[in-house]
């Protein structure tokens, strides 16, 4: 008989398992098409970091100063100044490149940047073939700061 | 489990004869073979099997199949975590840590935050406290998910998987809306936490809630834990006795489902655990069948500490004032968090500047492998597997 009561408790456990499946059919589904229909992201979500553009003047915010660089855990980021003939530092950067491939998302250079001149992009479509191709300059960056849908960049207030 | 027992700690640890190392277990199976004594055979397991939860290579002995030793061989995802910190500011090292167990970021983040805040003897806000102590429990229920999916995926349950990650998307979708990443948050700073949470979040966090309590939570026990196909593959198995795990220097669930009742949040409360309530569920026999329902219930204890969390989420700052330059004392100091793999601990020594001079990193998830041969021995390679999934490690913390 104790044979009997196993097979029995274990035949009503499998139902037991079944049914929960049986009552997953008439739900809608969970996932969503992915390259078809975008995740819905909410404000803030970390993508990549790029460069604001002032509205008025067309300029970048950044002066160059390099205190994103300094914060940066892996050293992904790296500023030149721009100067003129006499040597004189002209406050915005000659070059500014972004290493997407060390890059972790910390959010430590925004935070650190004391003339809001970075933004976090939710952009997080960032693959490409050649691995080059992962290091983006400063138009590159402020590009996609400028095109990036303005809903999903995660602004407005400092998180 | 009427029937918890519960045992002193420290009573009757016994040595254990130490398993032969990996040379040795090689050498060892050659010369068997050679004299022709034992049909032995050596099995690599891995570091490419999807059973492994990542890269994990076990060198098996076999006799037919039943294993006669398995030697874990690890350090496939080493980062050399410890030794890159050491030219690091403190605010820096935290998101780094974050890809320690990277399935449990949070309990990292309070590990290396609070170790900082001990030696600068720095005071969180309560709301701060509080909210800590919510994203931490959240961070318990999606780990204890994640494992819930995959070790009945290891027992050939496909459909439990996809049941426990549709309601750990939710959870990370809860994350990213306050954290702005869905699996490395970088969100708790030295001295309170990044942003604050809104009461819209809450409400959702509330709603979120009582879907895993009504319909999820009872769905995953009639899939899997009280499938008697589960029962029969977990009971018995990958047997450590109390002694055993007291003695390998096991924590969290491994050494609760022995029976020990030791939980850092009772034992050494590091965040305000002692104003909750909540249960700590201990097992009996030490086998797979306790260590997985000591998670299950633990997944219920950690929804009972949210509610009680939102229910008295008192209003004010959640970060603490601090100066510009952060810049500890000299001196070392010892931070321990119960993450839910168990004992993850910080040694941190500072040498006055504003990074730390060393810091060690206390991982549960390799001590618990050092006890994958003491639970494998008699077993077959079906079991392995389960024993492998029951003490439920992370390689990215194993190695660091």
């Amino acid at each position: 008989m104790g044979v009997l009561n196993d097979v029995a408790r274990a035949a009503k456990s499998i139902v037991k398992g079944h049914m929960v499946t049986l009552r997953e059919i008439f739900k809608p589904p969970m996932t969503i098409r992915y390259p078809d229909e975008k995740p819905e992201q909410p404000k803030g979500s970390r993508g990549m970091p790029v460069l604001k553009v002032n509205a008025e003047t067309g300029e970048l915010n950044c002066t160059a100063c390099g205190l994103c660089a300094r914060s940066c855990p892996p050293g992904c980021i790296e500023v030149i100044e721009e100067t003129d003939a006499n040597g004189k530092r002209m406050r915005r950067p000659l070059a500014y490149n972004l290493d997407m491939g060390k890059c972790m998302v910390c959010n430590l250079c925004i935070e650190a940047c004391p003339f809001d001149a970075l933004e976090m992009a939710a952009n997080f479509e960032i693959s490409v073939y050649d691995p080059e191709n992962l290091v983006f300059n400063k138009d590159q960056l402020a590009t996609i700061w400028k095109n990036y849908d303005a809903v999903r960049i995660a602004g407005g207030e400092k998180l | 489990m009427a029937d918890q027992i519960e045992r002193s700690i420290g009573a009757g640890v016994q040595v254990i004869e130490d398993a032969e190392t990996m040379e040795e277990a090689l050498r060892r199976a050659h010369l068997e073979e050679q004299a022709g004594e034992r049909r032995r055979m050596l099995v690599n397991f891995g570091p490419q099997h999807p059973s492994t939860h990542g890269v994990l290579r076990v060198l098996l002995t076999l006799e037919g199949e039943t294993v006669i030793d398995a030697q874990p061989d690890i350090g496939y995802l080493h980062r050399n975590w410890e030794k890159i910190v050491e030219g690091w500011t403190y605010a820096m090292v935290v998101p780094f840590s974050d890809r320690n167990d990277y399935l449990a970021a949070i309990c990292n983040e309070q590990a290396v935050v609070g170790a900082v805040e001990r030696l600068m003897g720095i005071e969180v806000p309560e709301r701060g406290q509080f909210l800590r102590v919510l994203v931490f429990e959240l961070q318990r229920l999606t780990s204890h998910l994640i494992w819930f999916g995959t070790f009945a995926m290891d027992m050939g349950a496909t459909t439990a998987f996809l049941h426990a990650f549709r309601e750990r998307e939710r959870c990370y979708s809860l994350f990213e809306e306050i954290t702005g990443a869905r699996l490395l948050y970088n969100y708790l700073r030295i001295g309170g936490l990044r942003n604050d949470v809104p009461d819209s979040w809450l409400k959702k966090l509330e709603q979120f809630l009582d879907d895993f309590e009504k319909e999820a939570y009872p769905s995953y026990w009639d899939l899997v834990i009280n499938n008697e196909i589960f029962r029969v593959r977990t009971k018995g198995i990958g047997v450590i006795t109390p002694e055993q795990a007291i003695a390998y220097g096991a924590s969290g669930p491994v050494l609760r489902g022995s029976g020990i009742r030791w939980d850092l949040r009772k034992v050494d409360p590091f965040l305000p655990y002692d104003q909750f309530e909540f249960d700590i569920p201990v097992g009996t026999n030490g086998d797979a069948y306790d260590r997985a329902i000591v998670r299950m219930k633990e997944m219920m204890e950690s929804v009972k500490i949210i509610r009680q969390v939102m229910k008295r989420l008192p209003d004010g700052p959640v970060m603490a004032k601090l100066p510009r330059a952060l810049r500890p004392p000299k001196g070392q100091v010892y931070n321990r968090v119960e993450s839910p793999r168990g004992e993850v601990g910080v040694y941190l020594i500072s040498d006055g500047g504003t990074g730390p001079y060393r810091i060690k990193w206390r991982s549960p998830c390799f001590t618990h492998l050092m006890l994958l041969p003491v639970m494998a021995r008699g077993h077959l390679v079906a079991d392995l597997v389960t024993c492998i999934g029951s003490i439920d490690i992370v390689l990215g913390e194993v190695d660091r």
